[in-house]
């Protein structure tokens, strides 16, 4: 799978097989080999002792909300145009995202498709999950636990 | 290392200049800093120029466009990127430029033209201002980005939406009454609390602006600085620091680090504290900003931002009077020349030419600008002799 389908931006990176793991279900990081740092996302680089020679490790998705929003006025890429009708209009209803932190203090960014703005709050427990969708681009959602 | 002095500040309006061009709106700030400094133009030697985007300009060298507009060649020009930190990178770079014996006169100039793009493309622009690769997927802009720290903010300090609006409120006011700034009418609270979200818990009076503008100053060295000028106003302290790209890899979300690492640089080579500083410009992209860089830079505790402009001590005749030129909230956010105007405004303040605005006997003055959501902080310190 082409990693512009998770990035919308760059096909190319070393670390392009994050997206092919998405789609098989799993949200991988890497550990570096030498010194045992991990990387949410993922890296092909250490920057803590400048070697190359990464692990894969599938990330368990469960853990904490450490904040969100909800963002209206949507960048380019998701901002809806106005409808070619004359006099019609649609009313957008953005979807929330999220931050949660996970096994080891990583922290992974998501949707959150499910839950109403009202319910969410900082501290929530939450899963990442990968989730294809249906125009075939692949992302992260988060969804409540309890 | 030489001592370093601002004698010469020139802006131009700041708002949606659909009248003008990048090089037209970077000659209008140049031509009013010659003119403020008396030096002519083909005396100074070099010069530095803040632009943080290309996409924006539509131009692969658009600092070659400034310089050429100018009449500065064959002289030379560098060009720096910062992104919403790029005019205080820029003053920083002329510094080293004068500071090292390079050169004696350098002109430092920051300018964006943010308005040819359409705002959905000047929103995208700035959401890949953020890391590009792993958020902006997510659909994050600017104000989403802040609006991260907001919540976290306030579920940890239990800061509130009205504080936030407070912070509104307050540098509109002083908007009204700085000819530059980009929205010359003072909010009520309610107004600013009834605005459209942009990215909950953000309205629209949270956000700083989209603007065209630009920004000039005019560094000497000590010898020419005595030499050309009446009132030059010093740079004392600086501090610059660096965090990680993507805003989830913070350890805290309710603080920047980079600007603490940043104030502490600063207020150590100027020799002060907090509590030294007379008036300040801080970088409030958005609401909750001020208050965070409130904390960041020691004008209060850590959580008690919020109650700081409860209790109005960031207006004139406060603690410490932080954005009265309007901030980047009402002065307008023309990225690559905001870090330039803030210099602006504390040269003026420094050499009493306020006006309505001056802050009494201001003699030690602080400029702190964010790139991106702390990637890059710059942190400067002024004084009056």
């Amino acid at each position: 799978m082409d990693f512009k389908n998770f990035s919308l931006a760059i096909s190319q990176t070393k670390v392009a097989r994050f997206a092919d793991d998405l789609a098989a279900g799993k949200i991988m990081s890497t550990v570096c080999r030498k010194c045992g740092k991990r990387y949410y996302p993922p890296r092909a680089d250490c920057s803590e002792c400048m070697s190359s020679d990464m692990d894969w490790k599938e990330l368990k998705g469960e853990g904490t909300l450490v904040t969100f929003t909800k963002v209206y006025v949507a960048p380019g890429h998701f901002a809806v145009r106005q409808p070619m009708m004359p006099f019609s209009s649609v009313a957008f209803e953005p979807t929330p995202i999220g931050i949660l932190e996970v096994e080891g203090g990583m922290r992974v960014m998501g949707w959150i498709p499910k839950v109403d703005l009202k319910k969410i709050h900082v501290g929530m427990k939450m899963r990442a999950s990968p989730q294809i969708l249906p125009d075939g681009r692949i992302t992260i959602v988060l969804e409540p636990t309890q | 290392m030489k001592k370093v002095a601002i004698i010469g500040i020139g802006q131009g309006k700041f708002g949606v200049r659909s009248d003008a061009s990048l090089r037209e709106l970077a000659f209008e700030a140049v031509r009013a800093c010659l003119e403020d400094s008396g030096v002519a133009s083909k005396e100074v030697e070099s010069m530095v120029t803040g632009i943080a985007g290309d996409e924006f300009a539509l131009a692969l060298q658009p600092s070659a466009q400034v310089h050429d507009y100018i009449g500065f060649h064959p002289r030379p020009n560098f060009r720096v990127e910062a992104a919403c930190a790029t005019g205080s990178m820029a003053l920083r770079t002329g510094w080293m430029n004068v500071a090292s014996g390079l050169a004696d006169l350098v002109l430092v100039v920051g300018v964006e033209k943010m308005t040819e793009v359409p705002t959905s493309i000047a929103t995208e622009i700035m959401g890949k201002g953020g890391d590009a690769t792993w958020e902006y997927p997510f659909g994050t802009t600017f104000p989403g980005y802040y609006a991260l720290i907001a919540n976290a903010h306030m579920a940890e300090f239990g800061t509130t939406e009205e504080q936030l609006a407070m912070v509104a409120v307050k540098n509109h006011y002083y908007g009204s009454l700085n000819p530059y700034a980009h929205m010359q009418k003072p909010i009520t609270l309610d107004k600013a609390l009834s605005s459209f979200t942009v990215a909950h818990p953000l309205k629209l009076f949270d956000c700083s602006l989209i603007t065209d503008g630009a920004a000039a100053v005019l560094l000497a060295s000590e010898e020419r600085a005595k030499a050309l000028s009446k009132k030059p106003v010093w740079i004392a302290g600086l501090g610059l620091a660096t965090d990680t790209m993507r805003i989830g890899d913070r350890k805290s979300l309710t603080s920047i680090a980079s600007s603490r690492e940043a104030a502490k640089t600063a207020y150590r080579m100027a020799g002060v504290g907090p509590s030294n500083i007379n008036v300040a410009t801080v970088h409030d992209c958005f609401t909750i900003a001020e208050i965070v860089a409130y904390e960041d830079l020691g004008f209060c505790e850590k959580g008690e931002g919020g109650k700081l402009i409860q209790q109005k001590e960031t207006y004139v005749g406060g603690k410490i009077p932080v954005n009265v030129d309007g901030g980047l909230k009402s002065k307008g956010h023309p990225i690559g020349a905001t870090g330039v105007s803030m210099a602006i405004e504390i040269t003026k303040q420094l050499r009493g030419e306020a006006g309505e605005r001056q802050v009494k006997n201001a003699e030690i003055g602080l400029t702190h600008n964010v790139g991106g959501t702390g990637q890059v902080v710059a942190v400067h310190i002024f004084r009056r002799e």
